[in-house]
């Protein structure tokens, strides 16, 4: 009796929790599935009677459209860059902050402040950091108001303005600046991570390692590292996780034409193509879409759990 | 679990499954029964055109008290667009809303939109509060009394029926600095090839000026086409046809004016071009190419004495063939949708009836707005005549711009509307963009590349 | 050098030194400092610019060599940004989207943790590790659905839309059951013995032994609503219901032409105040929160 009576209290207790999930959680994923797997679904067309073949045909056309490959590369490459470059600065920081211990607390707090920030507000000051005022032409004709003060600073130690983000940018400009900023914001969570991960290894394998008279660097590659594997590891994944599904960031710097004035979509992420796709009313494509990039985080998760299984120590 | 699944699914799929039924409208045979109705009305005016719609919904109210108008401003155009295309994914769409035919298309997928022949051929009488009556349907001099063109566009849909009503129109004209061009002693273009050597003259000038703004790259492709009497699409197959000699043409040319630092558009500079024209820095347009209806914002800030710092002219825009002018018909018609509720759709045509065939409304609202009237009678309306005969560069620089608009009635064009059109219309805007900034030997192979990405990008999306 | 100033943190657990080792060993941690300050002013710069950038006049912004620091202190350019982009009614929209769905959020995990660390009952084992499952998903997926599920509910331009679809949060509800399985189990069956409902146990021993976590979960809930974006955009675009993120990236859309920057700058310098005061007060429960969770707001 009391066991039944237990039984319907759990549920009345998940009820509000099981109705919500089942709405905006189960349902979708099932829904997705569905409508990825009918050839051309469109909410519109579906409402006017139409019917659709079962078949992987959104998949194939996902797969072979030239703007698809455009996000999955753009999103691949900001990922590569992004997540090892911060990795590693984050690595370094949490190491020197580790290290010392007036200003610690200090530091500490200014290498988190970028996490407490809006990416699309932020994203606004970058983009204003790196923009050209004026009217720029490339040619004899530009009129350069103010070159933005990044090219400022690259003009005072000698370099030359480069066209960042305005019409006529490269998208290896571009990129760049993409990369600065995810970095800048990727730091502060992975800094918080290592440096918890750091104050919490045993001082004890350091003074083994005195004793043995090991030097800096391999005490650094050979006890360091491996005992903050656990850590390297989760900041690298979760890395990849936040890299494949970077989008904002891009609204922050380039605005919804995701791309310099003259080549929009030129950075458009798998993200930015999964929304493309839904407000161009093709939701079959759209769901394709976003199962094959759950696909994506789902094999780079497992690669990195198996790479971390055979490196992590715990 | 698992049946709470299941009983879940089947809930939902029972209210995907309210749409409203798909058969041809029957018009009822007492026309609207005077039952209380609310319809709802999507639109784009701002707070001084609801003022005016406002005051004849008032009085639309007086004589049909049970209809209930509610409007929303939804934003843009493609708000608008966006906003209902969803909505009838699900079936809850409104009666009525502002629409451009690429939309209309859109909506015809899901078979949405109300045709309109039985309710404008319908001789039903219906009467009003005040005991007056009306034919349901048009009347011989209502039906006359649109200007043809605007109350076609309403059928180019492949089929032949009427699916939207004109509501108000407008068009692209040239706006000039006539201060400076006077000064200067400068002819204003009326074809391309005077444009060139009128930016290139105004360059000298003023070398630090871009002496053309074009706001709509989208309508510039477009209408280049249409003046060229080459290709851009076709309602039947295969849809997507601009990837043509002459259009790689003009294009290359623009780009070599782009490159001299002749014009800019709305999508490279950042802004309304209008923003340049109006502009008192050195950097600044003299010619801007935009949107009849935006004549208020091609005015500049007036000086304390309440004059300006220069006088706005308006003409035609330039043209390849002065015999076959060609400028672009733009501005909202309406469309009404269907529903379940057969007096929803009577009552949604008598309102919609309302305003487009209101000589009153048409220039009341004309007058708020800049667009131009669709009815040939409100040049018979006093107050309208009047503003018109008041049309000047400055404070009714509105005035000016609509009677421009009205001088041409003969050059406007429409492009095909079709599943995919305003794709179409997208690409071209793209593609003009990411041309007119290309330069170096290999110019033509990388327009070509661009032709081609915009048209593979159509068929994708087809 | 960086290499080396790493190991070399481990010197200080040992005792013996020379005079040489000494000097060595300042110059190390002049290194060290040095690095860190370097790098602590890059990540300051984009806070400092903008904020100097936000009292510029526009004249003074647009100069070819750029001031350092602004000649004239120009607030009037907070004024304009307030009314601009219509700050104070975004303000009230997030924040009432923010308290609401905080709340609301709060008790559906308080609720469902609770059963899952103290309640017994059929598939409880299955029925968490699906939830956990979902975790893995992106989150557009759900999008796609949720969009025109909320169409269908007639939810477009309300609150309720900005509101309901992301109350529950498994991860929180993870969070907070990691938590309440600490909580010993002897103060459960005490309170069993003494005839203590469930309900009044969770709500009188249970929540406020949870306090820190409960925190944490009410910051990174607000947090997520200042940040939130793409949802927003997608169903509660109109003036009435717009939220902060998407007014400011509205108000501004434009990164070239005649963009007034220092007003931009400010409106940005008010859109990120709010969090910064937050961050300020509650630093403590923010890292720790964060360092659980892994996802950005």
């Amino acid at each position: 009796m009391v066991e039944s009576k237990q039984q319907w209290k759990a549920w009345l207790y998940l009820a509000p929790a099981i109705v919500l999930l089942m709405v905006f959680t189960v349902w979708p994923i099932v829904n997705t599935v569905r409508m990825s797997l009918l050839e051309g679904y469109s909410g519109l067309k579906a409402a006017g009677g139409a019917t659709f073949q079962f078949g992987f045909g959104n998949f194939e056309k996902v797969i072979q459209y030239r703007r698809f490959v455009q996000c999955l590369r753009n999103t691949v490459l900001l990922c590569v860059w992004t997540v090892p470059i911060s990795t590693f600065l984050a690595l370094l920081i949490a190491v020197a902050l580790n290290s010392i211990k007036p200003l610690q607390k200090a530091l500490q707090t200014i290498f988190f402040l970028p996490y407490v920030t809006n990416s699309i507000a932020i994203g606004m000051v970058f983009a204003a950091m790196f923009n050209i005022v004026g009217s720029f032409y490339g040619t004899q004709n530009e009129i350069i108001v103010t070159a933005g003060i990044i090219n400022n600073v690259i003009e005072f130690f000698g370099g030359k303005p480069v066209n960042w983000i305005n019409y006529g940018s490269s998208y290896m400009a571009n990129m760049t600046v993409m990369i600065v900023y995810i970095v800048w914001n990727a730091l502060p969570f992975k800094i918080l991570i290592l440096l918890g991960g750091l104050q919490s290894i045993n001082k004890q394998y350091y003074e083994a390692a005195k004793v043995d008279s090991a030097p800096r660097s391999r005490v650094f590659w050979r006890i360091t590292v491996p005992l903050l594997s656990p850590m390297l590891a989760y900041v690298i994944i979760t890395g990849f996780i936040g890299g494949f599904k970077e989008y904002t960031s891009i609204v922050g710097i380039f605005g919804e034409k995701m791309g310099p004035p003259d080549d929009a979509g030129r950075l458009n992420t798998m993200v930015g193509f999964i929304y493309d796709s839904l407000s161009a009313n093709n939701q079959g494509r759209a769901s394709a879409a976003a199962l094959i990039l759950f696909g994506i985080i789902l094999v780079v998760t497992l690669i990195n759990l198996q790479v971390s299984k055979k490196r992590v120590h715990y | 679990m698992k049946k709470l699944v299941s009983v879940f699914l089947a809930l939902l799929m029972m209210l995907g499954l309210c749409a409203p039924s798909l058969a041809a409208f029957e018009v009822p045979a007492e026309g609207y029964d005077g039952s209380e109705v609310t319809i709802t009305f999507y639109n784009t005016m701002g707070s001084n055109l609801t003022a005016v719609l406002d005051e004849y919904i008032a009085q639309f109210n007086e004589l049909y008290p049970n209809i209930h108008v509610e409007y929303s401003s939804v934003g843009s155009y493609d708000d608008v667009r966006d906003q209902v295309s969803t909505e009838i994914t699900v079936g809850n769409q409104p009666n009525i809303a502002y629409c451009y035919p690429d939309h209309v298309a859109l909506y015809n997928l899901a078979k949405a939109v109300q045709t309109l022949d039985e309710l404008i051929e319908s001789d039903v009488t219906v009467t009003r509060a005040d005991g007056s009556t009306e034919k349901l349907g048009l009347t011989e001099e209502q039906r006359a009394d649109f200007i043809e063109g605007y109350y076609k566009e309403g059928q180019e849909f492949g089929d032949g029926l009427t699916y939207t009503m004109p509501f108000s129109k407008s068009t692209e004209v040239l706006y000039y600095d006539k201060t400076f061009f006077e000064a200067n002693g400068l002819t204003v273009p009326t074809n391309w090839d005077e444009m060139e050597e009128t930016c290139a003259k105004i360059k000298e000038i003023a070398p630090n000026s871009i002496p053309l703004g074009y706001d709509s790259s989208a309508n510039w492709f477009i209408t280049m086409t249409e003046q060229y009497g080459s290709e851009y699409t076709s309602a039947t197959e295969p849809h997507f046809l601009f990837n043509n000699e002459t259009n790689r043409a003009f294009i290359k040319r623009f780009s070599e004016w782009y490159n001299k630092g002749y014009l800019t558009t709305q999508k490279l500079y950042g802004a309304y071009t209008s923003g340049l024209f109006t502009s008192t820095s050195e950097v600044r347009c003299y010619m801007c190419i935009g949107s009849s209806a935006g004549a208020t914002y091609q005015r500049p800030a007036a000086n304390a004495d309440g004059t300006y710092p220069f006088e706005v002219g308006i003409t035609t825009i330039p043209q390849v063939d002065a015999s076959n002018r060609k400028v672009i018909s733009q501005g909202p018609s309406v469309c009404i949708f269907k529903k379940n509720n057969p007096q929803e759709v009577v009552a949604s045509w008598l309102f919609v009836k309302y305003l487009t065939t209101s000589t009153d409304f048409q220039a009341e609202f004309s007058m708020a707005s800049g667009y131009v009237p669709v009815l040939k009678s409100v040049d018979t309306n006093e107050v309208y005549a009047d503003f018109l005969s008041k049309a000047d560069g400055g404070n009714y620089i509105s005035a000016l711009s609509a009677k421009v608009c009205l001088e041409q009635a003969d050059a406007y064009y429409t492009s095909p509307a079709f599943n995919g059109s305003s794709t179409a219309r997208d690409q071209v805007d793209i593609l003009l963009n990411k041309c007119l900034p290309m330069s170096g030997d290999n110019v033509d192979a990388q327009i070509e590349d661009a032709f081609e990405d915009a048209i593979d990008e159509c068929e994708y999306s087809f | 050098m960086t290499q080396k100033s790493m190991s070399v943190m481990h010197d200080r657990d040992l005792g013996k030194t020379s005079a040489r080792q000494k000097a060595g060993k300042a110059l190390v941690y002049f290194g060290i400092y040095a690095f860190l300050i370097l790098m602590a002013l890059i990540v300051l710069f984009p806070f400092y610019w903008m904020l100097i950038s936000s009292v510029k006049s526009l004249e003074e912004y647009r100069l070819s060599t750029p001031t350092l620091w602004p000649r004239m202190i120009l607030l009037g350019n907070y004024a304009e940004a307030f009314t601009t982009a219509a700050l104070g009614r975004l303000f009230v929209n997030t924040l009432i989207v923010g308290v609401v769905s905080t709340i609301l959020s709060l008790v559906i995990t308080v609720l469902t943790a609770f059963a899952f660390a103290r309640l017994e009952f059929k598939g409880k084992e299955l029925l968490f590790a699906a939830l956990l499952a979902t975790m893995m998903i992106p989150g557009e997926l759900f999008t796609i659905t949720n969009y025109s599920t909320v169409t269908t509910f007639g939810w477009i331009n309300t609150y309720t839309v900005l509101i309901v679809p992301f109350l529950v949060s498994v991860f929180y509800i993870y969070l907070l059951r990691q938590n309440f399985l600490q909580i010993p189990n002897e103060l459960y069956l005490a309170a069993k013995v003494d005839g203590t409902s469930d309900w009044k146990y969770l709500w009188k021993v249970m929540v406020p032994l949870s306090l820190p976590t409960l925190i944490s979960i009410t910051i990174l809930k607000m947090m997520g609503a200042w940040n939130s974006y793409i949802w927003p955009r997608l169903v509660a675009n109109d003036e009435a219901h717009r939220l902060i993120t998407n007014g400011l990236r509205n108000a501004f859309t434009d990164t070239t032409g005649d963009v007034n920057y220092p007003v931009q700058m400010a409106a940005v310098a008010l859109v990120s105040l709010p969090l910064f005061l937050v961050f300020v007060f509650l630093r403590k429960y923010i890292m720790s929160g964060v360092s659980r969770s892994g996802i950005k707001g």
